[in-house]
């Protein structure tokens, strides 16, 4: 840790602290088959759980709450906007309107359809764009002047991201066993987070990242040794990482984690139809990748020796009419 | 075979310390949208997340177990049949498989995929029939070969204090429950747990929910005498669609409070509200207590009550067919 970090252990349990009574503690499922093929013990955190479907409710009702108390009385008056893939859209626009904060979310046009409908039934209002960093930034640019609305990174903002580590300090009470956590890394707010709160306590536990080969932008940044973005979105089944991995998470990312496991469409699809079939747990591609990572034979190889590996399913929303086509 | 001729607070609680370590204890969970819907505080009784993925197993492995213990000095090779819709064949695989015992289940032609599949997989022998009528010959035809056992899939005493065994849990994972509501198809859970739960907290309100075309039990109820339909009705709650059985009938019959039924609209509607709100893979027959809990007929019934349990019976289901199944 260095002395200037803005995310450190300290504001992930002052986010804990926030959260605590708001955000769903989660719980944690294990399954003998999938055991059985991965070849060591698996823990599920089951995000697909979490208020709005997925963790990302957990950094955006932290980042939101602290943004109303330092806003005082004029709180009300008080509009956000975002940009994002999916879920980070549906847990803002709905820590918005638990705090009674207007939201406006800004959307790729090719989003499924239930994270669309899930960001407007909270009172967000929705603007849809093309599924690229540049239309996104702006497009949301173009919503802030209008409104004068407070700009939420999903990707950036330390409070969002300290929201996200809380779930690194309820898989250390829930896993004592645990030697190794692995999730999937879209722009890397998770990622970031979790490693920040796992290493300041443990750092002996292995922090690892999985992503779509097809969209591989962190792995590629470890390896080259600085931050890559791809110019347009990749295209993966795993919708919720087509993203980058943001400036902030990159200078963590380098630090804390140990690894990026990459996974190709199939292994994702053969993780999610896994977890659906066995485990009767609804989760979305983004939230099986880290699972696949976990069945992947580099991860036996490069990780064979960690026994009690827990598994972050991230989110469970996904178009149920899509199903036939993802699966 | 050595079964208990009686189901009774005793052969549930038996059958409890029988399935100890092996069937899973599966957890309560909530849902406030669900709540606010509902107009009160529900439980639900995930037994989707059961071994091979519905409460089925707990009678199952309760049956096979004690014919294990009873054949033993025998030193015979045991071969258990049964015949079944599709969960309690999964049930029974795997029961059986655990238990070191050859299993052989007898399934209609029109079962789900993805429950045949489960049954191979346990390593049973798998035999499937057009019509439901051909079973009692196969069945026959299977024992005449192996010897095997015949463990009927709701009728069976001991599969149905195995079922029991929900209520046992309900009564403890549940504070100040009111009311439980569960499917009821040949009627073993419902039997079951309605003797679990009346015999410890009889002012516990027991609720069987059906579909509407195979509304069995609704009519048994309302006659005093057991009534199955001639023919099998067709509902996307496939697993629901026998009648109940002679031996269920007189425990239904002593200890339900009510049968609601639901049409098939309010079904594939409890699935889509699962399944979205609580990101959990149920089947179609699983909800089928969740559409009766969402239902007026039972909001009616239900004024003052604050805590149902509600059992998703499981969640063995075609991925490929949900789309269709939520369709409405």
């Amino acid at each position: 840790m260095e002395a200037n970090d803005v995310v450190t252990l300290k504001t992930v349990q002052k986010a804990a602290d926030t959260l605590s009574g708001h955000v769903i503690m989660t719980p944690v499922k294990t399954d003998e088959t999938l055991d059985l093929l991965s070849g060591r013990r698996l823990y599920f955190k089951c995000e697909n759980f979490q208020k709005s479907g997925s963790f990302k409710f957990r950094g955006a009702y932290n980042a939101v709450s602290r943004l109303v108390s330092s806003n005082g009385s004029t709180a009300h008056r008080l509009e956000l906007v975002a940009g994002s893939t999916g879920n980070f859209a549906c847990g803002l626009a709905m820590a918005a309107q638990l705090h009674g904060v207007t939201a406006h979310m800004v959307m790729p046009d090719n989003s499924p359809e239930c994270k669309k409908q899930m960001a407007l039934s909270h009172g967000a209002s929705l603007t849809l764009c093309e599924p690229a960093a540049q239309d996104i930034a702006r497009t949301v640019n173009q919503v802030r002047d209008a409104t004068g609305a407070v700009f939420i990174s999903g990707a950036e903002r330390p409070d969002v991201i300290s929201g996200h580590g809380t779930m690194g300090l309820e898989l250390l009470r829930q896993v004592p066993a645990m030697d190794a956590v692995v999730m999937p890394v879209g722009t890397g707010g998770m990622l970031t987070g979790v490693s920040v709160a796992i290493k300041s306590i443990c750092p002996e536990i292995r922090v690892y990242g999985a992503e779509p080969e097809v969209s591989n932008c962190a792995a590629m940044s470890l390896k080259r040794g600085e931050r890559y973005a791809f110019p347009r979105f990749p295209q993966s089944v795993a919708d919720g990482l087509n993203g980058n991995i943001g400036k902030l998470p990159w200078t963590y990312i380098q630090r804390n984690v140990d690894e990026i496991f990459t996974v190709s469409e199939d292994e994702i699809k053969n993780a999610m139809r896994l977890v659906w079939e066995r485990m009767q747990l609804m989760i979305e591609p983004s939230g099986a990748v880290g699972v696949a990572a976990v069945l992947s034979d580099s991860f036996k190889e490069r990780a064979g020796g960690c026994k009690n590996v827990a598994v972050i399913l991230s989110g469970g929303n996904v178009d149920i009419d899509k199903l036939s086509e993802i699966l | 075979m050595n079964t208990n001729a009686e189901v009774t607070l005793q052969t549930i609680e038996e059958a409890a310390r029988t399935l100890a370590g092996h069937a899973i204890r599966t957890p309560v969970e909530t849902c406030e949208t669900l709540d606010l819907l509902a107009g009160r505080k529900l439980f639900f009784k995930c037994e989707n997340f059961q071994k091979s993925g519905a409460f089925k197993f707990r009678g199952a492995f309760n049956a096979v177990s004690r014919l294990v213990r009873s054949n033993e000095p025998t030193q015979r090779e045991l071969h258990v049949v049964g015949d079944s819709s599709g969960n309690y064949a999964c049930g029974l695989a795997l029961a059986a498989r655990l238990c070191g015992v050859s299993a052989h289940v007898v399934m209609p032609n029109n079962a789900p995929e993805c429950k045949k599949q489960i049954v191979l997989s346990y390593g049973a022998t798998l035999i499937q029939r057009e019509r439901r009528q051909d079973f009692p010959q196969t069945i026959k035809q299977v024992q005449e070969m192996t010897g095997a056992v015949y463990i009927s899939g709701s009728q069976n005493p001991d599969v149905i204090s195995g079922q029991g065994t929900m209520g046992l849990e309900l009564l403890q994972q549940v504070p100040d429950l009111d009311a439980v509501i569960m499917p009821v198809g040949g009627g073993g859970m419902l039997a079951g747990v309605s003797m679990a739960i009346k015999s410890i907290c009889p002012d516990v309100r027991v609720y069987g929910a059906e579909p509407e075309v195979a509304n069995q039990a609704t009519l048994s109820l309302q006659n005093g005498e057991r009534f199955v339909y001639s023919y099998v009705p067709r509902s996307i709650a496939d697993g629901v669609v026998a009648g109940i059985g002679p031996v269920t009938w007189t425990y239904i019959r002593d200890n339900v409070d009510d049968i609601f039924t639901v049409t098939e609209d309010e079904i594939k509607n409890a699935m889509r509200l699962v399944s979205e709100r609580m990101k959990l893979v149920v089947e179609p027959s699983g909800v089928v207590g969740v559409a009766a809990a969402l239902s007026d007929s039972f909001r009616a019934r239900a004024v003052g009550f604050k805590n149902v349990a509600v059992i998703l019976s499981g969640g063995n289901v075609d991925l490929q067919k949900l789309p269709e199944l939520l369709l409405m």
